[in-house]
C-alpha cells in the first residue's frame, strides 16, 4: 500500500470525533448519528478526487456528513423530526439525571429547530468554523448563513430559557 | 453576533468592546450569545471522549466493517469502493487536521511516530518531540528532521513553537508545551514546493494557511528572540 491514502485515512480517523459531534447535533440519536458517519466515510473514500488540492480536509467531510444527512431527511420523509418533540418531553422530565438531562434537553432544543438552521448552529456554536466556513459547507452565502444562524440562535435560546432555565 | 462567533477584525471588536461598556443592554446580549455556545458545547463536547466505535474505525481504515442496518439509514450507497492512488494521493496533499481531535493514532508517512495520541489529544512524539523540546530556532541542528520555524508565547502564557518535517510528505504545525509534553493544535499538509537549494524553506512562507492562521490566533506576542528562546528552553518551556 502507498502511502499516501494511509495519511488520508489516519486523517480521517483523526476527524471522527468532531464528525461525531457533528452528527449527534443533526441526529441525535447515537446509532443514527454513527450510521451517518460511516456512510460519510465511505463516501469520502470514494469519492477523494472531488477535494480541490488547497481545499481543507475537514470542511469537505463536514460537507460531506451533512449532505449525506439530508439524504437521510428526504428518506426518511422527516419522520424523525416529526416524533422528536414528543419524545423530548418525556426524557427531558426526569431532571434526577442532571447532566445527562441537560444534554438531551440541549440536543431536543436542537432537533427542534428547522434543519437549515440546525446545520448553522451546529457548525458555527459547536464545531467553531468562521461564517466563511460554514457558507461553504452549507454550501450557500454567507448572507444566508448568518440569517439562518440568528434564526436558530433565538428559537434555541427561547426554547431553552424556558426548559433549563426553570429547571435550575 | 459575529462579536460573539470570533468573526470581527481587531479594530472592530476594540469598537464593539468600547460600546458595550457603554451600553449594558449590548454587553448583556453578547453574555446571553456566548453563555448559548457555552451550553452547546458543554452538551456535545462530551462526544469527543467517547471512545470511537469499532465499525467507524474499520471503515474508515479499509477492513471489511458491517454496514450499518438498513432500516436504520436507508441510504443509497456506493458500490464498493476502488482505490484510485493518484486521486487518495492529491486528497492526502491537501489533509488539515483540525485541533483537538479525540483519540486517534496517527502514524504520517513522514517521521513514523511523530505523532501520537495519549487521552484523546495528539501530542509530538519521537524525533518531533525532541527536537522541539531540544531545538532553538536560531541554531538548528543541519539534517534534523524537524525545521523549527518560530517560537513564541502564548495568549495563555504557555510557550508554542511552529515546526515543519522535512519529509517527502512535508507536514508543518503548531505544538505548544502543556505538562510535560507537546500538544499539537495543527498539523497539516504543506503545499507542494520546489525545494530551494540546500532544501531550505523559510517558514514563513512555506507554513499552509490553516497552520499560519492558527499560529496567528494563538501568539500573544513577538516571537522569541534568541536568548528568550534559550531562557525558555532551560527552563523545560515551562510557563
Amino acid at each position: 500500500m502507498s502511502a499516501a491514502p494511509q495519511a488520508l485515512r489516519e486523517a480521517l480517523v483523526a476527524l471522527l470525533p468532531r464528525l461525531r459531534r457533528f452528527a449527534r447535533a443533526l441526529a441525535r440519536d447515537v446509532h443514527d448519528a454513527d450510521d451517518l458517519v460511516q456512510i460519510a466515510v465511505e463516501r469520502a473514500l470514494t469519492r477523494s478526487g472531488q477535494l480541490r488540492p488547497d481545499a481543507p480536509l475537514s470542511s469537505w467531510m463536514f460537507g460531506i456528513v451533512r449532505n449525506a444527512w439530508l439524504d437521510e431527511l428526504r428518506a426518511r420523509g422527516r419522520r424523525a423530526r416529526v416524533f422528536a418533540p414528543e419524545e423530548s418531553a418525556e426524557r427531558v422530565g426526569d431532571a434526577s439525571q442532571g447532566a445527562h438531562a441537560e444534554t438531551l434537553a440541549v440536543q431536543d432544543a436542537l432537533a427542534r429547530l428547522p434543519e437549515a438552521q440546525c446545520e448553522a448552529v451546529a457548525l458555527v456554536l459547536i464545531e467553531g468554523f468562521s461564517y466563511k466556513e460554514a457558507a461553504h459547507i452549507m454550501e450557500v452565502p454567507i448572507g444566508t448563513l448568518t440569517s439562518r444562524l440568528a434564526r436558530g440562535r433565538e428559537a434555541l435560546q427561547e426554547m431553552l430559557d424556558e426548559s433549563g432555565g426553570t429547571r435550575r | 453576533m459575529a462579536y460573539a462567533d470570533g468573526e470581527l477584525d481587531p479594530a472592530a471588536r476594540a469598537a464593539l468592546e468600547a460600546a458595550m461598556a457603554a451600553d449594558p443592554g449590548l454587553a448583556r446580549r453578547v453574555a446571553r450569545h456566548q453563555a448559548l455556545r457555552a451550553r452547546l458545547r458543554a452538551a456535545l463536547d462530551p462526544v469527543l471522549d467517547e471512545p470511537l466505535p469499532q465499525r467507524l474505525l474499520e471503515s474508515v481504515r479499509g477492513a471489511a466493517a458491517p454496514r450499518p442496518a438498513a432500516k436504520v439509514i436507508p441510504l443509497k450507497r456506493p458500490a464498493a469502493p476502488r482505490w484510485s492512488w493518484p486521486q487518495l494521493g492529491a486528497l492526502a496533499a491537501s489533509l488539515v487536521l483540525g485541533a483537538l481531535l479525540g483519540p486517534l493514532v496517527l502514524h504520517p508517512p513522514a517521521g513514523g511516530g511523530a505523532v501520537i495520541t495519549r487521552a484523546g489529544e495528539m501530542l509530538a512524539g519521537g524525533a518531533l518531540a525532541r527536537a522541539l523540546t531540544e531545538e532553538l530556532a536560531s541554531n538548528q541542528t543541519p539534517g534534523s528532521p524537524v525545521e523549527i520555524g518560530v517560537s513564541f508565547r502564548a495568549r495563555d502564557g504557555g510557550y508554542c513553537r511552529s515546526f515543519q518535517l522535512r519529509e517527502e510528505q512535508a507536514l508543518a504545525g503548531v505544538a505548544c508545551r502543556e505538562h510535560d509534553v507537546w500538544r499539537l493544535e495543527v498539523l497539516a499538509q504543506s503545499p507542494a514546493q520546489p525545494p530551494a537549494a540546500g532544501g531550505y524553506r523559510p517558514a514563513a512562507t512555506a507554513l499552509p494557511p490553516s497552520v499560519a492562521r492558527t499560529l496567528d490566533e494563538l501568539r500573544a506576542g513577538e516571537a522569541l528572540d534568541a536568548s528568550a528562546e534559550a531562557a525558555a528552553r532551560a527552563h523545560g518551556w515551562e510557563r
